[in-house]
């Protein structure tokens, strides 16, 4: 990797003009299975003995990641069936749409809109693919209006959720009438190979867990229903980490997507997340201190930690995230935006609050969300 | 026994090449978290892998006393020579299937 740390290239964030697109809902949604950790190490257990010799220190690596449990796309016994990548993709297909609906209809509802009011659905997952996409299959599912745009986006792992809610908001910036929609849905286990015993691996399936969200942005020139106070979106930041490649992504294989997952994760936070930060809020007269919310993505504990130490965060500011990631797991593109969640449901937000939304992923890079309550 | 030290290092060597992708030299007097940009998952991996390797469970309190290549070396060294005298393999409860 490309170790050192570089001021953020000219032109990484794109600013807003007042009205800004706002952000007037979360929707989220768990799969109805559910297996504690305990549980998910007792069914590993028996494919790590068959390749390492040491398996109490696998099982004690899958308790370290602080996770107590994770929802599933599928009963815990029907992974035993999946062997092919269409059989996990199939499984993927359907499930996806069946949470992305439960998603999309909770946001909806809470925003105070119905289906026809959506006039951009962007769908964001790494865990699947389909065509039609899924945010196709939805338009038939929610009925939709047959005029609504369709962003599928494929590949950003971890920073789309984050990446999502700024197209959107570009999109809004064009269209401030229009209402669009941001469906993250992540099913890693679907993703999970079990013949794969490396080390990245069996951390994956330590970590990573299923769950969908959906975000509700409403152009500028649209007033909220109720009046309520909702955070605008008042710029977003893209950072790109040049010969990054192998830090993180799939290496696609017979049976689907086997994890790329380098020991440099948390290194390339701490390496870059600062300067990446501070260049960004600085492009807008602010520093960290005036971020009162932080919305940071639950990579796992030694991202968190990093995140943490490398921007000089206050205690508890990401408690939110490691809440998250000890209830559900890393969800992949939709952890970001349960944080979000969350947050917008404790009430805190107070007008003239910044908040920061903050993801990584493979590429390497970063999305940067400046948020105004 | 050197030839023992010899293989444990080529499999050190191994580790850091096909596993954690590092393509510098790895020598004994190398210090593991500084020199050869060691962190805790490729600590992991390379535990595991010399666990696998030479059938061996490495202790964590043992770890601690680890900073450079040579010290590695030797610990495993130690572990396999303790297998070897009918001492604990493996932890209590830790199974194998190969």
């Amino acid at each position: 990797m490309q170790g050192k740390a570089r001021e953020p290239a000219r032109g990484t964030a794109v600013d807003s003009a007042p009205p800004h697109p706002r952000i007037r809902a979360v929707g989220r949604a768990l799969p109805e299975h559910y297996a504690d950790q305990e549980t998910l190490i007792a069914a590993f257990r028996d494919a790590w003995a068959g390749a390492h010799f040491n398996v109490e220190r696998l099982e004690e690596l899958h308790r370290a990641v602080q996770v107590s449990g994770r929802h599933l796309a599928l009963p815990l016994a029907a992974y035993r069936d999946l062997r092919s990548f269409a059989q996990r993709n199939d499984a993927w297909t359907a499930a996806a749409v069946n949470l992305g609906e439960t998603a999309v209809r909770e946001a909806l509802r809470r925003a105070g809109l119905a289906p026809a009011d959506v006039g951009h659905l962007f769908f964001v997952s790494t865990t699947g693919i389909a065509t039609p996409s899924i945010d196709a299959r939805l338009v038939n599912r929610l009925g939709l209006a047959p005029g609504v745009r369709r962003s599928p986006l494929f590949g950003l792992g971890c920073a789309g959720g984050a990446a999502g809610v700024a197209r959107a908001a570009d999109y809004l910036r064009a269209w401030p009438e229009q209402v669009a929609v941001v469906l993250a849905v992540e099913l890693c286990s679907l993703t999970l190979q079990r013949e794969d015993v490396s080390i990245p691996n069996i951390i994956s399936s330590g970590l990573f867990g299923d769950g969908a969200a959906a975000v509700v942005l409403a152009g500028g020139a649209r007033d909220a229903a109720d009046g309520s106070l909702a955070p605008a979106v008042v710029a977003t930041g893209s950072v790109f980490y040049p010969d990054t490649e192998r830090v993180m992504g799939w290496d696609i294989v017979e049976s689907g997507f086997k994890v790329v997952l380098s020991a440099k994760v948390p290194e390339v936070v701490r390496t870059h997340v600062r300067a990446d930060v501070d260049g960004f809020l600085a492009g807008h007269g602010l520093a960290r201190a005036d971020i009162r919310h932080w919305i940071a993505h639950t990579g796992g504990p030694r991202v968190l930690e990093a995140f943490e130490s490398a921007l000089e965060l206050p205690e508890g500011a990401l408690a939110r995230s490691w809440t998250s990631l000890r209830q559900t797991g890393n969800l992949s593109s939709a952890s970001v935006l349960f944080v979000l969640g969350e947050l917008l449901d404790s009430g805190e937000g107070e007008a003239g609050d910044n908040g920061l939304l903050l993801a990584m992923g493979p590429g390497f890079g970063a999305e940067l969300v400046l948020l105004r309550w | 026994m050197p030839d023992a030290r010899d293989r444990i290092l080529g499999e050190i060597r191994r580790i850091f090449a096909d596993e954690l992708e590092f393509t510098g030299p790895v020598e004994p007097h190398h210090v593991l978290a500084t020199d050869l940009e060691l962190d805790s998952m490729g600590a992991l991996v390379l535990a595991v892998g010399l666990e696998d390797r030479f059938r061996v469970a490495l202790a964590e309190g043992d770890a601690a006393a680890v900073v450079t290549v040579a010290d590695l070396v030797a610990l495993v060294e130690r572990a396999v020579a303790a297998a070897a005298d009918g001492g604990e393999p493996r932890p209590e409860g830790g199974r194998t299937a190969r």
